[in-house]
């Protein structure tokens, strides 16, 4: 689930950890009251510095993913439904812009990348 | 933690001890042996003497390459690794040497028991003439100073940086040269000899290592 | 105690060429600080002189709240130090080696040390002078963090070995981290190791301190810009300008420190235009920073 975390981002490190979550919470690949590995698991295995996964899970927990119990660990919430939609837009809108952020660098105007989205959903759904 | 010390200690000089201590049980031994064979009549007298003049020259050496051998082998994996593991314990630097010279004091008991187990042995298996039954104990007591005083010497040499070490080498090592350059161009200077003579018969704790190991005389 | 390592006024001189001078440095208690320079910038010298291992020339070093090199002992007992080469005895093994240290160390933690023993995998009956270069950075590390030091000082504790074992003795270190607030001081030049988890960078060259900043800071504040249409002498910038190349036609890249994204509009006050502006990770950041301090500003 952690792979590709790249610390040469602009995103923060914490924020890459806290998406990859949510995409999971969101997709109901960690279900409601499963517990996500603790704060010293995670920061060894990835390597990366305590207080970084202590951001992440708070960040979660003030969106109201997660709650972190003391002691306990941190565990999943409920989300509703529309909790989960809201996310999976969130994410389809990151997405896009980034899709337009890297086309216009590149030089690819607005009608051809149309194009060739529709191409490749064609293509897809073939 | 002298614990750790000496067991690191002795894993650096266990051949050095062991054989030392083959040595210093064998010596008395073979010494005793040899000056009890020439006793036999008065006429065999200058060869009693004879045997007791080049064997008793061995204890002193014994004693003197115990000392240096050890005192070496405690010092040179501190200097091979430039000090940084000593540095780094959490030890004040004269309580680290004093751990490391009391390690070495305690490893070098053995061949010091070891000659005083050889001299009674041989005090007790040869004919030898009754007055001299004290001689192991004072041999014993004699070689354990030699050893200590020459451990004690080349550990401050060695515990000293390699510079200094390689600066009194290297005294030693000009002396030597001049002796032998004086020699070759027969020119009469008996530089070692001198000093021989300052250093080690000068009343004072060098003085051990000369004089009549065996005390066996007519 | 705010500083787990406060240096001030560090004068140090070794040889003819080589000097250390007006050094300041401070590491925050419970920060993991990542100290980056070239080869022979004065990374170990300043180590070992931080932990009394050197004597310096002049200048007040105080690490853990004492004075070095007064109480250097009393310090090291709660310091975790791992040195550049490996320092330990050859002819002990693992396991002698490890009884030979937990002597020296009230706070040491058996059970860890076994269980760090078995999760690296090292043979406890090796010789440490036989052992690899891997397994000897592995049981290295393992002595430091055995010792639940407070403070960690590691001298490139990664250089020379392989992606595996780099791992799993930063997992380690970074576990260990994560059970107690301690401070962990890192000197690397592996850039782009010590970004995922360091949260201040101090950059040293030649002896000289050159910068030292939390890591957010380092990493979001130098920027390359690409920038078109801008005149020749442009006046006062809100952000550093280190340096300005010229790329094609009339666009240039513009290499900044201290950039904020609202400074484009500084651009358009100049009639230029910001065509992008690109993140440079550490490593980037770190070999620009370097460029520009060693060569005058273009």
């Amino acid at each position: 689930m952690f792979e590709h975390l790249d610390p040469r981002s602009s995103t923060p490190l914490y924020a890459q950890i806290a998406n990859r979550c949510r995409v999971a919470i969101a997709a109901g690949e960690l279900h409601p009251g499963a517990a996500l590995p603790s704060v010293r698991h995670l920061a060894a295995q990835l390597r990366v510095n305590p207080a970084t996964v202590v951001q992440a899970y708070r960040d979660l927990e003030a969106d109201g993913f997660v709650e972190m119990r003391q002691g306990a660990g941190t565990f999943v919430r409920e989300v509703a439904p529309e909790g989960r939609a809201r996310e999976r837009a969130r994410q389809a809108s990151a997405l896009v812009r980034q899709l337009l952020a890297d086309a216009g660098r590149l030089g690819v105007s607005l009608p051809e990348l149309q194009a060739a989205i529709a191409e490749e959903i064609g293509v897809g759904t073939s | 933690m002298f614990r750790v010390m000496l067991y690191s200690q002795w894993k650096w000089c266990r051949l050095i001890v062991v054989l030392g201590s083959v040595a210093g049980f064998a010596l008395p031994l073979v010494s005793v042996q040899g000056a009890a064979r020439a006793d036999s009549s008065p006429l065999q007298a200058g060869e009693l003497l004879q045997a007791v003049q080049s064997w008793g020259t061995l204890y002193p050496v014994l004693a003197a390459a115990l000392g240096l051998l050890v005192a070496i082998a405690t010092w040179a994996p501190d200097h091979r690794g430039r000090h940084v593991h000593a540095l780094s314990l959490p030890v004040p630097r004269w309580r680290y040497v004093l751990l490391r010279f009391s390690a070495g004091a305690v490893l070098l008991a053995a061949p010091i028991l070891a000659l005083s187990a050889g001299a009674v042995l041989a005090t007790w298996s040869a004919t030898i003439p009754a007055g001299l039954q004290g001689y192991p104990v004072a041999l014993a007591i004699r070689f354990a100073l030699a050893v200590l005083l020459a451990y004690a010497v080349f550990f401050a040499v060695s515990a000293g940086t390699a510079r200094t070490a390689g600066i009194i080498l290297a005294v030693i090592g000009s002396v030597i040269l001049v002796q032998v350059v004086a020699s070759v161009a027969n020119v009469d200077f008996d530089l070692l000899g001198k000093l021989q003579v300052a250093v080690l018969n000068w009343p004072g704790p060098l003085a051990i290592f000369t004089g009549r190991w065996m005390l066996i005389d007519v | 105690m705010s500083n787990a390592i406060e240096i001030h006024q560090l004068h140090y001189r070794a040889g003819r060429t080589f000097e250390i001078k007006d050094l300041d440095l401070s590491v925050p208690a419970g920060a993991i600080y990542g100290f980056l320079g070239p080869n022979g910038s004065g990374k170990t010298t300043t180590i070992r002189l931080a932990l009394g291992l050197l004597r310096p020339l002049a200048g007040r070093i105080t690490v853990l709240g004492d004075t070095i090199p007064e109480n250097a002992p009393h310090v090291l007992a709660r310091v975790g130090f791992v040195p550049e080469q490996p320092h330990l005895d050859p002819v002990l093994t693992v396991r002698e080696t490890l009884r030979f240290q937990a002597a020296f160390y009230p706070a040491w933690d058996w059970p860890w040390a076994e269980r760090l023993l078995r999760q690296f995998e090292l043979q406890e009956q090796q010789p440490f002078g036989r052992l690899s270069k891997g397994q000897k950075g592995k049981l290295m590390m393992l002595l430091a963090l055995a010792q639940r030091p407070e403070l960690l000082v590691l001298d490139e504790p990664t250089d020379g070995l392989d992606p595996v074992v780099r791992r799993d003795v930063l997992s380690a270190l970074l576990d260990y981290v994560s059970q107690r607030r301690a401070t962990v001081f890192i000197s690397s030049h592996l850039v782009h190791e010590l970004e995922r988890f360091c949260d201040w960078i101090g950059v040293m060259d030649n002896g000289r301190l050159i910068t030292a900043v939390p890591m957010e800071r380092f990493k979001n504040g130098v920027k390359r810009l690409r920038i078109s249409d801008a005149p020749p002498t442009p006046d006062s910038p809100p952000f550093v300008l280190l340096a300005r190349e010229p790329a094609n036609g009339t666009t240039e890249t513009w290499l900044v420190r201290d950039w904020e994204p609202q400074m484009t509009r500084y651009f358009e006050s100049i009639g230029a235009v910001v065509n992008d502006v690109i993140d440079l990770d550490l490593e980037e950041g770190f070999v620009e920073l370097l460029r520009t301090f060693r060569s005058p500003r273009s």
